[in-house]
């Protein structure tokens, strides 16, 4: 979209409308960047929650060191990490299998299969969590890494469907046709013309399963319950604050900690983000 | 499964007549099986991890459903005494409902003006700018709700945030305030972390639809005389009628279910009952209080509210193009 960079409204740039802009600009980045900037800003102040500075009034690394030592950050890193990954691996190969089946054939309950999908997402979590508590405590799984995940791939599946069904969709079926004719069987194209094709989908729909599972808040509180060691980073936070005061300048660092590989990964998939998200829905 | 299909196509042939479209006889067994062996595992687990624990959820919310039941793993059918209790009770009418309601309709609004605005601006930029601004914008996309919340708990912290410092050091308040205990502000910081944290989608979304509206259209319109507010509203906004229909109910449904941004707030977890709304009510007197019925019936109300709201997207959906 960028290629077709048009100029709207400025084909005859006016000096006014300029200014303008460039304030409207000036004071969009600043609404947008300012809670980030901030968390660096006290994560890397050791006065922070001393006094109020804008740039950090004494720059440090202490209260990282600190939240990855002593703070246990390391641990809730580590199990975040086993999560996520295991939520993309799973929930990314059953949601590969099943956008090929929805994208690629026709069969009964198809659309019925597709609107499950669709509407199963809208559920507010609130929802799931009292009868998978429930389901997960009757397997013994409370406060285990298993329970969680087992979980988390449940959540992430159906976004990834809708999503990979539009890029299994836009390959080509001449393509496959075309394998077909020289003899490749249907596994064969699979591997050899789908899933190269698609990889690049796969790579945003992991993406997304791995930020739900790294953000995910709910289910880790209420499923981790107590089991300390086992906290992902969502909630492993929430051990920074004490009592009376919150030790800020390790809230902030900790935050930033989580906030980074996700920002990295969303500037990597910013391309896709609008096209997956309404894939389907919306045909630009 | 890949070694059974007798293929024999010649490779470099053009396509035999009879043959492309028509599969041989002896796979259209497999290949009407084919869908469902793909969709089995998918089906299988959401099944069992989503379907089942919403039959589970409403059979719960007509039970009078605690600890006991939970261990003794025995029902304690109640009828719809739950709906009964929540129906009649002050907090939903006087707290509950309009927290959610009425935060959502607002949150939709502001999502919603304010990420069109910043696509209309986006769209008028450069290359180089428009790049920028919109890294920018997924910055703040793409910032965790729980790190997002504690960060803006941070900016309005009563004794040390950064905004009762700067707004006594403008001489706007004589002393530091605590923007948490009171309703109306509090939500007005959950607002403004939702909006802060929704608009890019809008945006973003918008900005590929405003992209797609043929220039022809518009220089017509320019060529009869219409002005930018009027192209803005007569050209552009009914040919992304779709994509508004789209982002509208996505936000609404998105900003019902606030759940994080409100708990993780001072007072936020069900201490202070003033700024409860559906999932965090839900959420508290479930986990809070053991009334895991009471719980699941106000889950089964906010469920059935999405629910509603999710059929007229599907219709949204489906009236653009065939599944």
């Amino acid at each position: 979209m960028s290629a077709r960079a048009r100029v709207r409204g400025g084909r005859r740039p006016q000096p006014g409308v300029q200014v303008g802009k460039g304030v409207a600009v000036a004071a969009l980045l600043a609404f947008t960047l300012f809670p980030t900037y901030w968390m660096l800003v006290s994560a890397l102040d050791a006065k922070a929650g001393i006094g109020t500075s804008f740039v950090p009034a004494e720059p440090t690394l202490e209260h990282f060191r600190f939240v990855l030592t002593d703070g246990g950050f390391d641990v809730f890193l580590r199990n975040s990490l086993v999560v996520a990954l295991a939520t993309v691996v799973a929930s990314s190969l059953l949601a590969l299998l099943a956008s090929v089946a929805v994208a690629r054939f026709r069969f009964r309950f198809r659309t019925q299969v597709l609107m499950m999908v669709l509407v199963v997402q809208m559920v507010p979590l609130e929802a799931l969590v009292i009868p998978l508590f429930v389901q997960v405590r009757d397997l013994n799984l409370l406060g285990t890494l298993t329970g969680i995940t087992i979980v988390y791939i449940a959540l992430a599946l159906p976004f990834g469907i809708w999503m990979l069904r539009g890029f299994v969709a836009a390959v080509p079926v001449e393509l496959e046709e075309a394998a077909y004719l020289d003899g490749a069987s249907w596994g064969r194209m699979f591997r050899s013309i789908l899933f190269p094709l698609v990889a690049p989908g796969l790579v945003a729909t992991s993406i997304f399963s791995f930020i739900t599972a790294w953000n995910e808040f709910v289910f880790a509180m209420t499923l981790l319950g107590g089991a300390t060691e086992n906290y992902t980073v969502a909630i492993g936070l929430r051990s920074f604050f004490g009592q009376h005061s919150n030790d800020w300048g390790a809230i902030m660092a900790a935050s930033t900690i989580i906030t980074v590989p996700v920002m990295v990964f969303f500037i990597v998939v910013q391309r896709r983000l609008a096209s997956g998200l309404t894939a389907g829905a919306v045909k630009g | 499964m890949s070694s059974t299909m007798p293929v024999a196509a010649p490779a470099g042939t053009g396509p035999e007549p009879g043959y492309r479209g028509r599969r041989p006889l002896g796979r259209s067994l497999i290949s009407r099986l084919r869908p469902w062996m793909l969709l089995t595992p998918a089906l299988l687990v959401l099944a069992v991890l989503l379907l089942w624990p919403l039959v589970r959820v409403a059979l719960f919310s007509l039970q009078d459903y605690g600890l006991k039941e939970i261990v003794s793993k025995e029902s304690n059918w109640i009828g719809l005494d739950n709906f009964v209790e929540i129906f009649t009770s002050e907090q939903l009418w006087q707290v509950v409902l309009p927290n959610t309601v009425v935060f959502a309709v607002l949150s939709v609004a502001c999502t919603v003006v304010f990420g069109t605005v910043v696509a209309v601006l986006l769209a008028s930029l450069g290359r180089v700018w428009r790049t920028v601004v919109s890294s920018a914008i997924m910055a703040a996309w793409a910032m965790p709700a729980v790190t997002g919340t504690y960060v803006w708990v941070w900016i309005f912290d009563a004794d040390r945030g950064v905004f009762n410092h700067v707004a006594q050091t403008l001489g706007l308040q004589d002393a530091p305030v605590n923007w948490f205990t009171e309703r109306w502000s509090f939500y007005a910081i959950v607002l403004l972390n939702v909006v802060h944290h929704g608009f890019p989608f809008v945006a973003v979304t918008v900005l590929a639809g405003l992209l797609s509206v043929p220039n022809e259209l518009l220089e017509a319109a320019e060529i009869d005389g219409a002005g930018p507010w009027r192209r803005f509203f007569s050209v552009i906004v009914p040919q992304l009628r779709q994509i508004f229909a789209v982002v509208i109910i996505l936000s609404t449904i998105w900003d019902f279910k606030v759940f994080a941004q409100v708990y993780l707030m001072p007072g936020g977890s069900g201490t202070n009952r003033e700024v409860l709304n559906l999932g965090v009510w839900s959420y508290t007197e479930s986990f809070g209080q053991n009334r895991y019925g009471f719980g699941a019936a106000i889950a089964v109300l906010l469920t059935l509210l999405l629910l509603a709201i999710t059929v007229v997207y599907v219709r949204t959906i489906l009236k653009e193009d065939e599944l």
